[in-house]
């Protein structure tokens, strides 16, 4: 759809008419045609945001009165009004807009503004400049309104229910009846966990009198860890979760980084442990300096990781300005990486002194427990010497702030290369509207262990343990020798294992006294294990001499002489390398080797500050943002349309009390996602019916779009839970939390959750299942697509998932059916409700049953006609065949049918 | 193809003119061998425009559009811009000829932007063109001797030689298609604005086709719909008749009849639903995707069977020719497809990125021009004689020029190197001016002399020429730079 298409063609007819007639001439004229153009293409400097000239044109009165140059409008005469001079200039330089800040006015445009004011530039006698861009609604910080007092008893207990019919009382509107149990129950599993209830659960619910019966379901869901991969999944499209953008050919990242699900199990655990919201966005953004020894958290900083872009940090950084302010604080600093904002009060400058708080980045690789060390992560590319791509395998990727001094320096025209060097480099900063022009920043110093890995005790201790291994490895390998030969290596190797682990002893002892303040003395304990350290070489070297020698002897004994020579040849550099290593040995030193990577020792604490800024209950944003989410995806549309723009340009709410009142609900239940799901599932808007009735027609006229929430908004649910849902009803869903992704060619085959799936940017995910019905796109989803097109289909009625699971679930509900011992549950009609109990969730219409025993008989009258050795039988590989008996293959096709039914990609 | 879809910033309730009219006519009701042609397909007289594609903006010259993309870059010089100094110069500097020394010209740097590190496009020992040029047709427009097929239908191309693109290495190739340069952010390829801004002509077939190219997952690009959606997305037709679209086979153990029963219990369970929530618009649309993928199952194979054509046809296009069989089947298939009503099929003739010529430039050409050349000309013949050609743009297009110098990184003496800053591409058909060239490249065929056109200049000549104004095709939300809608390309116009 476009809807701007259709909503410019009409406009362009209406100037059409304008100028061929009359033109413009009456106050109704200006404020419909005259004054959008001049509110799209001169506001922004010269209305309330900007006074460019001293100049404003936001009223009649102040375009007569004029800036620095004089009036702009000369009521009756265009040719003398400097306004109609400046924007029909043809000089670049006098232009308004000024070239790069926008198009010159159309002739059409022109021609209607100077039509209007020839007619007397008449306006309406009442009008209001703009408001101050800082008394935007937005901007305030949210205060908690009185829940309005309503009539319907039932509607009272949830302060949303009071907001909302204060809101449908005062228009006239009527609230839908309560969903049935069936509707209902169906609605709130998939809501919460995005899996529907099973026909055993939904039988316990529909038996189940008790007046909370429905809570204690609530109650259940939320604490169900399934609560935490439907809704992380949720937060993954804001966050822009990817596991993968880069090169396919070399195996590379340029987007995101390798293990990058540990961010992803990170969101589930911590939606499933009901963290704070506040805290998650604070550890995604600085984990690594509010909790820099805890890789628990440190994880978060994913967040920042994906945004990391290999061939281009002014990417990263980019991308992290633009959508840290559209996902947290609902603004578009994208804008103002050009140019000062246009709508709100954001300078270009501002926009670089919010990039400043990520200008030290660089990614850092940790050893997870159990896997080698990564080692120190390089950058890419030929330039700074790093590998040409960058196929790390293992290890916990994270931020490090390295680069502690990097100037920030704006350039122009959100073009890298056009640097301001005249300009000094900016301080970080929020905007200072919002009152984050002076956050304090303070260095965080870091502990050993967060800037020395290899120091963790955990660390240590497995290091130690693999030592004793080796150890004990060689000592089983002595005893077991047979030979002198064979004794004389093993010998050697026990030895050299045994000065490796004194070497890791004694370099710990001193690290730990050098770093961790353990008592010792550190001149002694250097010089100790800087000697262990030599004599460990010198035991490898040892050994190495050894199997040198014994190459050679081998090879004698053999009569091999290209392995002689070979042999003999490699002899003098393991004699030359012992040599040298038992000199050493002697030398008196106190350096060694670190035990592992080291970084800097502090961290700037810009991101600790920013971090602290936007999760404050003082910022009028965050809380806000984070309620329009979470409503959304209960009710179907948000309160505030524009979900990543809260601000001048974007939506204004349609419930601005009711709004309000959840933001600070939300901070003051220490900003509890449980405590917010659990208010608006069980609030009684959300509890309305999705089916029509009689009042519909009354309310239809007058809130057409449901605005005011007057019944339960059906929607497809997303691409997941469709996948999710057809493996659940056939009794297959792995219902396994976390780990590595998998591969996206596994998706009709695994039986895993579709979070799981490795996500990777739009066109780049194949053409399955998840892809067709609008899969996220981790470039930027901020909110779902919801499309109808033919290619579903084609997915759920040839798809193996849909065959598989249909097969599977036919035979499951028929051998049901057959062993529970009534005498009329085998039948057909038995069938056709288990079917619809399990699928759909719900007991089928008189109708329904019909049809569905129509179709029964007819497929099994088809298939007993065809006969068995007629029908084909090439099944792909890895499926279930079908049923041989007719009237069981018949089910089948009932089932398959019920799986491309519309209420089962629907939340009603 | 989306029957309804909502978007952000759009309220989903927003599709008031829904497919209840429709209603009344479903999968039961409906005698299934009336829409299943016998020869599977809508033809033209029976092309309807889906509710949802809006009608053109002004009146259009094309109703489609074949694409033809030359993956790897083609050499200017040896195929449509002849440089005769290249000869005359051959093995000096570029500062050795009176010419002033492209490599230091402002355009240089503004029409070469690295992605990675490597040193590209600096090269100055000139290397001579790899191929004599003559003159053909009325018009006496010079091509290369690699294109003896092509030759006899200069009168019916436009060549225009004064192209430019800023990527100096092959994600041109998404530039090319999207308009931006891989370190910009990525906007919906050219195919995808035509599907969105006009949708299908027939509905039983995708409106946005492609045919050979990209394979692996990153090159995709050039056919992404990004923020207009999947639907929008183009949609890579197999070659095998048998299963040409992801799911678009009905599984080998089912019957034909015990499927089609199966649709008619889905339409009339539907129909109750639609009944039962009749807010719920997405039924309605449900029905009619359902009945519309029952078709397309039959209607794509029937577009990509080739049987039914000639035997001239098949030689004519060169099926009966290794060297020309790859490319001569997709060109054929593609004339078949725009037939059937799809909007736009973008076509990479042969291998992908094969035209890569860092070495050996002279034997490779050669080769590959061999398997398009025939083909290529079949098509614009073929599209000629069947009435096709005044209502079918054809583009023929790479994603950048060659160097005129050699290619002397790792030693290189018979190559050139990728060459964003001048190439050429050619267009024939409806609304075009057959047997004309505009623009240059400089003398020694470095620099698009300017005023020069951006690849966008390309789309918006495409769009122009299908009636739409790429100004008026907008998201909210999403922003269009002026650089992404291009200027049409006037002067080749009809």
């Amino acid at each position: 759809m476009r809807p701007n298409r259709l909503a410019i063609l009409p406009l362009l007819v209406c100037i059409s008419i304008a100028t061929s007639s009359r033109g413009a001439a009456s106050s109704a004229d200006y404020l419909e045609r005259v004054k959008p153009i001049l509110a799209e293409r001169c506001y922004a400097c010269h209305g309330g945001l900007k006074q460019q000239a001293g100049l404003r044109l936001d009223t009649v009165a102040l375009m007569q009165r004029g800036g620095d140059s004089g009036p702009a409008v000369v009521p009756g005469d265009a040719s003398q009004s400097l306004l109609i001079e400046r924007v029909s200039a043809t000089d670049q330089a006098l232009r308004m807009p000024p070239p790069g800040e926008g198009a010159a006015l159309s002739p059409d445009e022109l021609a209607l503004v100077s039509a209007w004011i020839d007619a007397g530039a008449i306006g309406p006698p009442d009008e209001q400049p703009e408001q101050d861009p800082e008394a935007h609604w937005a901007f305030q910080r949210p205060t908690r309104p009185i829940v309005p007092a309503i009539e319907q008893v039932a509607w009272s207990n949830n302060p949303i229910d009071g907001f909302v019919a204060a809101e449908q009382s005062a228009r006239g509107l009527t609230a839908s009846p309560a969903a049935t149990p069936d509707a209902l129950l169906r609605r709130v599993y998939l809501d919460l966990t995005g899996l529907p209830p099973t026909r055993a659960e939904l039988t316990a619910f529909r038996e189940d009198q008790s007046p909370v019966a429905y809570e204690r379901v609530v109650d259940r869901l939320l604490a169900s860890p399934h609560y935490g991969e439907r809704w992380g999944r949720h937060w993954m499209d804001i966050w822009r979760y990817c596991d993968w953008y880069g090169n396919a050919g070399s195996g590379s990242w340029w987007n995101s980084g390798c293990e990058i699900w540990r961010w992803r199990d990170w969101i589930v655990r911590s939606l499933n442990d009901d963290r704070g919201y506040d805290r998650m966005v604070m550890d995604m953004l600085a984990a690594d300096e509010l909790s820099p020894t805890d890789d628990e958290s440190i994880v978060a900083t994913g967040y920042i990781v994906r945004n990391w872009y290999a061939l281009n940090y002014n990417t990263w950084k980019r991308d992290l300005v633009e959508h840290t302010g559209k996902a947290f604080l609902g603004l578009t600093f994208n804008c103002c990486h050009c140019h000062d904002h246009k709508y709100d009060p954001i300078s270009q400058q501002e926009y670089f002194r919010f990039r400043a708080f990520f200008e030290p980045l660089e990614l850092r690789l940790d050893r997870v427990p159990g896997t080698p060390d990564p080692g120190r992560f390089v950058p890419y590319g030929a330039a700074s010497g790093g590998p040409e791509s960058f196929p790390v395998k293992g290890g916990l990727i994270r931020v490090v702030d390295a680069f502690p001094d990097a100037p920030t320096q704006l350039y122009r025209g959100g073009d890298e290369r056009d640097v301001a060097a005249d300009l000094p480099p900016v301080a970080p900063g929020a905007p200072a509207f919002l009152g984050g022009d002076a956050l304090p920043i303070e260095p965080v110093s870091l502990p050993p262990d967060a800037w020395y890995p290899a120091l963790k005790p955990e660390v240590i201790e497995e290091d130690l343990r693999k030592a004793d291994n080796a150890v004990v490895a060689a000592e089983s390998n002595l005893t077991a020798a047979t030979d002198e030969a064979g004794r004389v290596l093993a010998t050697g190797e026990l030895d050299s294992a045994r000065a490796d682990r004194e070497s890791l002893k004694r370099r710990i002892a001193a690290e730990r006294v050098r770093h961790l303040h353990a008592p010792g003395d550190l001149n002694q304990l250097s010089r100790e294990a800087s000697r262990a350290e030599r004599l460990a070489t010198l035991a490898r070297e040892q050994l190495r001499l050894l199997k040198a020698r014994q190459a050679v002897a081998d090879a004698e004994t053999a009569g091999n002489t290209e392995g002689l020579a070979k042999a003999q040849a490699e002899l003098p550099a393991a004699e030359a390398g012992w040599e040298s290593a038992r000199q050493s040995v002697n030398e008196e030193s106190e350096t060694y080797s670190a035990l592992g990577p080291q970084y800097v020792a502090s961290s700037t604490g810009r991101r600790a500050a920013l971090a602290r800024w936007i999760a404050s209950p003082q910022n009028p944003l965050t809380a806000r943002v984070a309620v329009n989410h979470v409503w959304m995806r209960h009710f179907g549309r948000p309160l505030v349309d524009s979900v990543f723009n809260f601000g001048r340009n974007g939506k204004p709410p349609s419930h601005p009390a009711l709004f309000d009142w959840l933001a600070v609900e939300l901070i003051d239940s220490g900003w509890s996602m449980k405590h917010l799901h659990r208010l608006m599932v069980t609030s009684q808007t959300y509890c309305q019916t999705a089916t029509c009735n009689a009042d519909d027609e009354a309310n239809r006229r007058i809130d057409p779009d449901n605005r005011y929430l007057w019944h339960f908004a059906p929607r497809r649910v997303e691409s997941e839970v469709i996948r999710d849902s057809v493996l659940a009803v056939g009794g297959a869903l792995d219902r396994a939390i976390g780990g590595a992704d998998l591969p996206v060619d596994q998706e009709l085959t695994s039986r895993r959750r579709g979070l799981y799936f490795n996500v990777r940017p739009l066109g780049f995910a194949g053409l399955g299942t998840l892809a067709s019905f609008d899969a996220p796109d981790p470039a930027e989803c901020y909110r779902r697509s919801e499309s109808v097109m033919p290619q579903q289909a084609l997915a759920l009625t040839n798809g193996q998932l849909v065959l598989t699971q249909g097969r599977m679930l036919a035979r499951k509900l028929s051998e049901e059916l057959a062993n529970s011992g009534s005498e009329t549950a085998s039948s057909e009609v038995a069938f056709i409700v288990a079917a619809y109990e399990t699928v759909l969730c719900r007991s089928p219409t008189g109708d329904e049953r019909q049809a569905c025993l129509e179709f029964l008989q007819q497929q099994a009258d088809l298939l007993a006609r065809v006969g068995a050795q007629d029908l084909p039988a090439v099944t792909p590989e890895g499926l279930p065949p079908p049923a041989i008996e007719p009237a069981e293959r018949a089910r089948e096709g009932l089932i398959r049918a019920l799986l491309n039914h519309t209420e089962f990609v629907t939340i009603r | 193809m989306s029957i309804l879809r909502s978007t952000p910033n759009a309220s989903p309730q927003v599709h008031r003119r829904a497919f209840l009219a429709d209603l009344g006519m479903g999968f039961t009701g409906l005698a299934l061998g009336a829409i299943l042609h016998a020869d599977g397909h809508v033809r033209a007289g029976e092309m309807v425009n889906a509710p949802l594609d809006g009608s053109p903006h002004f009146a259009p010259r094309a109703k489609s559009v074949i694409w033809i993309f030359l993956s790897g870059g083609y050499s200017h010089l040896e195929t449509f811009d002849p440089k005769p100094a290249l000869n005359t110069y051959a093995g000096k500097t570029f500062s050795e000829t009176p010419y002033p020394d492209p490599l230091k010209s402002p355009l240089h740097d503004k029409r070469s932007r690295a992605v990675l590190t490597v040193v590209r496009d600096k090269y100055s020992k000139i290397f001579p063109m790899q191929v004599g040029y003559r003159q053909h047709g009325q018009s006496g427009i010079e091509i290369s001797d690699w294109w003896p097929h092509l030759a006899r239908r200069v009168d019916d191309i436009a060549f225009v030689r004064n192209m430019y693109t800023t990527d100096n290495d092959h994600a041109a190739e998404n530039q090319m298609h999207t308009g931006r340069h891989r370190l910009d952010e990525t906007q919906p390829c050219v195919g995808s604005w035509v599907h969105y801004g006009l949708g299908s002509l027939n509905e039983n077939l995708p409106t946005f086709i492609t045919l050979g190219g990209p394979t692996r997952a990153d090159t995709r690009e050039s056919l992404g719909a990004y923020y207009l959606g999947p639907e929008h997305d183009g949609v890579p037709l197999g070659t095998d008749p048998g299963n040409p679209l992801p799911f678009g086979a009905r599984p080998g153990d089912i019957l034909p009849e015990e499927q089609q029963n199966e649709y008619a219990l889905i339409d009339r369970l539907n129909r109750l639903a639609a009944i039962e929530y009749p807010r719920d618009e997405a039924v309605a649309a449900r029905i009619r995707a359902y009945e519309l993928a029952y078709r397309m199952q039959t209607a794509a194979p029937e577009a990509l069977d080739v049987s039914t054509e000639t035997a001239e046809t098949f030689s004519l296009y060169g099926l009966d020719n290794d060297a020309t069989k790859l490319s001569g089947r997709r060109l054929l298939v593609a004339r078949r497809l725009v037939e059937r009503g799809v909007r736009f099929v973008q076509v990479y003739p042969n291998g992908y990125g094969v035209w890569d010529s860092h070495q050996k430039l002279q034997a490779n050409h050669a080769r590959l021009c061999g398997e398009v050349d025939q083909p290529v000309a079949a098509l614009l013949a073929d599209l000629k004689r069947r009435g096709l050609l005044d209502q079918t743009l054809v583009v023929f297009c790479t994603e950048f020029g060659r160097t005129p110098a050699v290619e002397e990184r790792s030693g290189g003496t018979d190559g050139r190197d990728h060459h964003p800053h001048g190439f050429t591409i050619w267009m024939a058909g409806a609304g075009i001016r057959g047997g004309s060239v505009h623009g240059e490249t400089d003398e020694l065929g470095f620099h698009a002399v300017e005023p020069a056109h951006y690849v966008t200049d390309l789309h918006a000549t495409v769009l122009h020429l299908l009636g739409l104004d790429p100004r008026r095709l907008e998201v909210p939300g999403r922003k269009r730079l002026e650089i992404d809608r291009g200027q049409v390309i006037r002067q080749i116009l009809a």
